[in-house]
């Protein structure tokens, strides 16, 4: 009864999130909503129940460590920021406006809890595994989460890099692939097809597991193993739906780039609140 | 030159254990004594350029000084986007080491070459770029990077190259400073890297036909000696440029662009390589000389320039 109370309150912040984020994408004419959209379910589990952060002393040499590698999904990670008062929600009125430093992609330049630069894709996985290297080497018992999106897993980078955290035995390391099967110009399977995509991360040395990124249950459960192998980098394939939360930004490219009109604004407002 | 290099980086790596060398698959015969001595400071990372820049980022980011070896194209072109967004901007300490660099993989044609290096690194705000012309400039070069913060890019070429400054000369090296090899008012001669020799080369040369030159070495090619290339356009009134990399990009713009701002009339020319492919194989001094860059056409042409 407890925990059905406890995913309550979850899917609550995630709604009250994704209306923040709506005001947020309007005010500024801004675009990727829908990717911001996607990920909403699992940014909220992992600050509100998870991640070892504190938000008064963001750089604790021994916070876990979150990189958005989807960095153009960064207004969701803003507004869970602010949520957990990294930083003062007022700040979220400025974003992707002249002079503001909550630039439209995550960028490291003192927002706090922003660990990394990505956003140019393929880079967020090298640079977390660097990070879970080096905790190893320094004995060191931070863990780090890195949100990957499924068009990333085009880049070679990617594939170097999850290479290279197999072969490391880095199973601090934990993967989180948001798999809505967009890409820019279109479906997944249709541009670069993923699959079998959960034989090629195992095939690589990782452990693997697929859950619904918006049930709140499932995303528990999975972190609640961690890592699922000793010696193993663990990935979780979530799939979403791009847009997800307002049924006409729902599965529909051009919410990549648009910004909602009074049409969409009218049918969000009314569904989130509900 | 890579010699030098590797000794003075074996020296940091025994006093300082957060300083970590990772390779990408480059070096052997030069990094198996340092794998074994330094088994938590020395990691292979396989040939994987774009992704190993990431990673040497996230290990910068923890707290560790990265010197990231590769072949020069390799370790600048391959990944030169990962170089810009998670070394530069990030200002982490990372040393990008590119070995090999301009025609010493001579054999083995375009692919392995690297002429535009220099123009790549120097564009990128926050780096440091160090093209040393010998094992004392390789040597200080090395150790310069260690104790500056921030990224930096030290163009190495392969070894041979014989030592052209007096070891006590040393102690005088400046970051962003040159160092005056010989001393003449006709003109100066601007050297960067490898072809040191040669440019001395040159001005002994022409020192015989009566005509004394300045060669000043510029083993720092960003932050650039601004105040010296000055000081000498006042001085003499013809300036050179020497340096294995493409004509555009290296020192030749580097130096071409402090003179353009300086409202000083001087005569300017560069010596480099010219901008074109080099489709042929041979020695590195066969396809130097193939470009142009040779002591007896260059000090033919200065000779020209100023006699004429």
């Amino acid at each position: 009864m407890n925990k059905i109370k406890n995913y309550y309150a979850l899917e609550r912040k995630a709604r009250e999130i994704r209306n923040i984020i709506l005001e947020m994408i309007v005010s500024a004419k801004a675009s990727h909503i829908a990717s911001s959209y996607s990920i909403v379910e699992i940014l909220v589990y992992l600050y509100d129940k998870f991640l070892n952060i504190n938000p008064e002393n963001p750089l604790d040499p021994d916070r876990d460590r979150f990189i958005l590698s989807k960095g153009w999904g960064v207004s969701a990670l803003y507004t869970t920021l602010a949520q957990k008062k990294f930083f003062d929600k007022k700040l979220l009125k400025t974003h992707c406006k002249d002079g503001s430093k909550l630039i439209g992609i995550a960028t490291r330049n003192g927002i706090p809890g922003i660990e990394a630069t990505t956003g140019s894709m393929g880079h967020g996985l090298p640079i977390g595994v660097g990070i879970a290297l080096a905790a190893k080497l320094q004995n060191l018992h931070y863990r780090v989460f890195v949100l990957i999106s499924d068009g990333e897993c085009d880049e070679g980078s990617t594939w170097e890099a999850i290479l290279q955290a197999g072969h490391h035995k880095l199973d601090n390391l934990t993967v989180i692939v948001d798999y809505n099967k967009w890409q820019s110009f279109g479906r997944v399977k249709d541009i670069l097809d993923l699959e079998p995509f959960v034989k090629k991360w195992q095939a690589f040395k990782w452990s693997a597991t697929e859950i619904d990124g918006h049930d709140f249950p499932q995303i528990a459960t999975a972190f609640s193993k961690l890592p699922f192998e000793k010696e193993k980098p663990t990935v979780i394939i979530a799939h979403t739906v791009k847009g997800k939360g307002v049924s006409v930004l729902e599965n529909r490219n051009e919410w990549h780039y648009k910004t909602p009109t009074q049409f969409e604004i009218e049918i969000a407002l009314k569904e989130l609140s509900q | 030159m890579r010699a030098a290099f590797l000794q003075t980086l074996l020296n940091i790596m025994r006093v300082d254990k957060n300083v970590i060398t990772l390779t990408a698959d480059m070096g052997f015969s030069i990094f198996e004594d340092m794998q074994k001595e330094f088994p938590k400071q020395f990691i292979n990372t396989g040939v994987t350029e774009q992704s190993s820049i990431g990673l040497a980022t996230g290990l910068a980011l923890s707290g560790y000084t990265v010197y990231f070896y590769a072949q020069a194209p390799f370790a600048t072109m391959r990944c030169f986007e990962q170089i810009r967004l998670d070394v530069a901007y990030n200002n982490v300490n990372v040393k990008i080491v590119g070995t090999a660099s301009g025609f010493s993989s001579n054999q083995l044609g375009v692919s392995h070459f690297s002429l535009e290096d220099i123009a790549l690194m120097r564009l990128l705000p926050n780096m440091t770029v160090f093209s040393p012309g010998d094992p004392l400039e390789s040597e200080w070069a090395t150790r310069t990077a260690y104790e500056i913060s921030g990224p930096v890019y030290i163009r190495l070429t392969k070894d041979g190259s014989p030592i052209i400054h007096e070891v006590k000369v040393k102690q005088s090296f400046i970051l962003g400073k040159g160092i005056e090899i010989t001393k003449g008012s006709d003109f100066t001669l601007f050297v960067s890297g490898s072809l040191l020799p040669m440019a001395k080369q040159i001005v002994t040369n022409l020192a015989l036909k009566k005509l004394n030159g300045t060669c000043i070495s510029l083993p720092v090619v960003k932050p650039i000696d601004r105040k010296l290339i000055l000081k000498k356009a006042k001085e003499t009134r013809y300036l050179f440029t020497l340096e294995e990399h493409s004509i555009i990009g290296g020192l030749g713009s580097a130096v071409a662009e402090v003179l353009a701002e300086s409202h000083i009339s001087v005569f300017f020319h560069r010596f480099g390589v010219p901008d074109k492919f080099t489709s042929i194989t041979g020695s590195q001094q066969y396809l130097l000389n193939y470009n142009g860059l040779s002591a007896e056409k260059i000090g033919k042409s200065i000779l020209d320039f100023i006699v004429k």
